[in-house]
């Protein structure tokens, strides 16, 4: 009898364990701008050789990819949980592109630039995980998206959504603010 | 009320003129940027952006047409096209420049621009705002001295552009005066140029640029130049403590070693006088330095050698001292008789005279004391001058002029005398026969070798002298080593007395041109 007792104490604390919401990140926070300096950069890269392909990399269907640009008054008004929002979305959204375009390329070369572009994604979702933001769930609201249908394209929105959203993002994240001062 | 509104009023003139001059220096900046622009940007329309929320680009005819002329249109991705306003400004050589200023601004996305003259599009561009900026030179440039030679410290503002902090590069250059040299600085705003010039003045510019990543532009132009000019050459501080030091602490270890070697300094460079003071007590100190006082006064505090006395004046002539027989009158002239006839005679003579001085016979006087008599004489000028003293002494042999040596004998007449103060003088192999009855002596008929064992007896037997060419004087064997054999004495003793002892002393006459210069020829009487 007491040892089912202690067994199940045991495996109720367990259970609690798993189900705690709100738990912080394991990770330490990445603060320092060079590491999505070289995102970027590894992402201008791939964009750049993708520059001179054209009929080979025109898409067979449309992707629905993020909006890139960014009014710098109409980011200052929202706040840190929006922004944070609307990276994850566009994250998530280019993640699913580049799956989608993946899968109907047989070309290795392209496979190759398709597979460093997803990596580049998932690292920076990483980050964004190490500074506390990640569990924030998605709002039902629209998005502003737009779509796609070349290869270039795609890369294109890749890199200039890391340059601008995500950028100002990490650049004002609340963690690394706090380590600073 | 007058006075506040005169107040008011010069306030607002005061602010008005303010803000014109940062118009015109914005003005001044524009202009800049356009005309450098023209040169460098090869698409139409040329862009730029100054800050984080504006956009202007230009374009330029020599049409001389008018703003009406033309439209600007800009498209964002899936947005809807807007046009933007175009104004003209007139330019050198007949040319008008149009300018748009973009209302709204995005960056981070494509924007798509169209430009339409009369209608008809003669431009068309694609770009991104944030690749596109042209900053202000960055302001606040300070140059300071950093304590160390050859260097200056400079430092600058960054330009007020949020979000764009870490994405800025500058541009350094700096010149003595004939060469610019530049550094790029990334993610700071200060240098510290090293290996400049001592004690030179230098000219610092800045300007500044997005790095090209995140954000990226054009050069911005170059900050008002400002001066410094560098440290002199000076002695370090440190260094000078520590050579200051270092000195502190040889004089100090000099300064012990003085000390502790003191005395021994002392005597080298002031060496003692010696001062006779220990050998006369009491006569600096108690009769002030009177020597009569002192010396009637000492009794037998003075105890002068011998020696001290003695030889004052070198005597320069062999005095003949009284004769004296050595040997008792029988010996003697049995040995006489031995001795060839003609020689016989006259020695017989002689020995009565040598009997008759025989009672000035004495026995040796000390050995020590008449070997230390007859060196001294050895120094002497003369070698057969001697002192008076021998006169008490014994053990002499006296030569006249009646003895004549044997023709056998070598001739002894070249002989330096005063190489040779002292020789015993050798007649005939008779004289040396005659040895033989004084004991067991070796003897050499021809040689003139003398070897004495008695002393006493020896010398007086000897010596009938008539004719002598010389004078010798025999000292009576004392005892002392001393080996004289002319030969050897060449080689070992050079004017002086050097030997051993043994009961086999021989002598040898010297040859005629042998040098004889410091050879005593002593015979043990």
């Amino acid at each position: 009898m007491r040892i089912t007792t202690w067994g199940l104490v045991t495996v109720l604390l367990m259970v609690l364990d798993w189900t705690r919401p709100g738990s912080p990140s394991a990770l330490r926070p990445i603060c320092d701008p060079l590491v999505l300096d070289r995102f970027i950069q590894e992402s201008r890269d791939i964009e750049l050789a993708m520059g001179t392909c054209r009929d080979r990399c025109r898409l067979s269907e449309s992707l629905t990819v993020p909006r890139t640009s960014v009014d710098f008054a109409a980011w200052e008004r929202k706040d840190v949980r929006e922004q944070t929002q609307e990276v994850q979305e566009g994250l998530r959204l280019l993640g699913q592109a580049i799956e989608r375009v993946k899968a109907s390329v047989s070309d290795t070369a392209l496979i190759g630039l398709l597979d460093s572009s997803y990596d580049n994604i998932h690292s920076i979702k990483q980050v964004i995980r190490s500074l506390d933001m990640q569990d924030w769930s998605p709002s039902s609201r629209t998005w502003d998206t737009w779509t796609v249908s070349s290869m270039p394209e795609l890369f294109r929105v890749h890199t200039n959504f890391l340059r601008g959203k995500v950028h100002l993002l990490l650049s004002r994240a609340p963690a690394c603010r706090q380590e600073n001062h | 009320m007058t006075m506040l509104r005169k107040t008011q009023h010069f306030g607002l003139l005061i602010f008005f003129l303010s803000q014109k001059a940062s118009l015109e220096t914005v003005d001044r900046h524009f202009e800049s940027k356009v005309d450098l622009l023209l040169n460098v940007e090869t698409e139409n329309p040329k862009c730029f952006a100054e800050g984080m929320r504006d956009l202007t680009c230009f374009w330029e005819d020599e049409d001389g047409g008018s703003a009406d002329q033309y439209s600007f249109t800009y498209t964002y991705e899936n947005e809807k096209s807007s046009e933007c306003k175009v104004t003209s400004q007139p330019a050198e050589g007949a040319k008008t420049r149009y300018f748009c200023h973009l209302p709204k601004v995005q960056h981070f996305g494509d924007l798509y621009l169209r430009v339409f003259r009369d209608g008809l599009q003669i431009y068309n561009r694609s770009l991104l705002i944030n690749l596109l900026f042209w900053l202000d030179p960055p302001a606040n440039l300070t140059v300071t001295q950093t304590g160390k030679l050859g260097q200056l410290k400079v430092t600058w503002l960054p330009p007020p552009l949020k979000y764009m902090e870490n994405s800025m590069m500058y541009e350094v250059r700096y010149t003595a005066g004939s060469t610019w040299k530049e550094k790029v600085v990334r993610e700071s705003t200060e240098i510290t140029l090293q290996g400049l010039q001592v004690n030179t003045k230098y000219k610092v510019q800045v300007r500044v640029k997005p790095d090209g990543l995140t954000y990226d532009g054009f050069w911005s132009s170059w900050t008002l130049p400002v001066s410094m000019t560098t440290a002199p050459k000076d002695v370090d501080p440190l260094i000078l403590a520590l050579c200051l030091i270092i000195t502190f602490v040889l004089v100090l270890l000099s300064l012990t070693a003085l000390v502790s070697h003191r005395s021994s300094l002392q005597k080298k460079m002031w060496p003692l006088i010696p001062s006779p003071e220990n050998k006369f007590p009491g006569l600096f100190t108690v009769y002030g330095g009177d020597f009569q006082e002192w010396l009637g006064h000492s009794g037998g505090g003075l105890r002068p050698s011998p020696a001290f006395f003695f030889f004052e004046e070198l005597p320069a002539m062999l005095e003949v001292l009284s004769e004296a027989t050595p040997v008792p009158p029988r010996s003697v002239e049995s040995r006489a008789c031995n001795l060839p006839e003609s020689g016989c005679k006259e020695n017989e003579e002689d020995l009565q005279n040598a009997e008759s001085g025989q009672e000035g016979w004495q026995p040796t006087p000390p050995a020590h004391w008449l070997m230390k008599h007859f060196q001294t004489l050895q120094q002497g000028p003369s070698p057969f001058s001697w002192s008076t003293q021998l006169e008490s002494k014994d053990s002499y042999v006296t030569l006249d002029h009646s003895f004549q040596p044997k023709p056998q004998e070598t001739p002894m007449d070249d002989i330096s005398e005063e190489s040779a103060p002292l020789r015993v003088l050798f007649t005939s192999a008779e004289i040396s026969a005659s040895h033989s009855d004084l004991g067991s002596l070796p003897q050499s008929s021809r040689s003139g070798r003398l070897s004495s064992e008695s002393s006493l007896e020896y010398p007086h037997s000897i010596w009938p002298p008539k004719g002598i060419s010389y004078a010798s004087l025999t000292l009576a064997d004392s005892g002392v080593s001393v080996d004289y054999s002319p030969m050897n004495s060449i080689r070992t003793a050079a004017g002086g007395i050097g030997g051993f002892y043994n009961n086999d002393y021989k002598n040898e006459i010297p040859k005629p041109n042998e040098p004889l210069s410091g050879c005593p020829i002593y015979s043990a009487c």
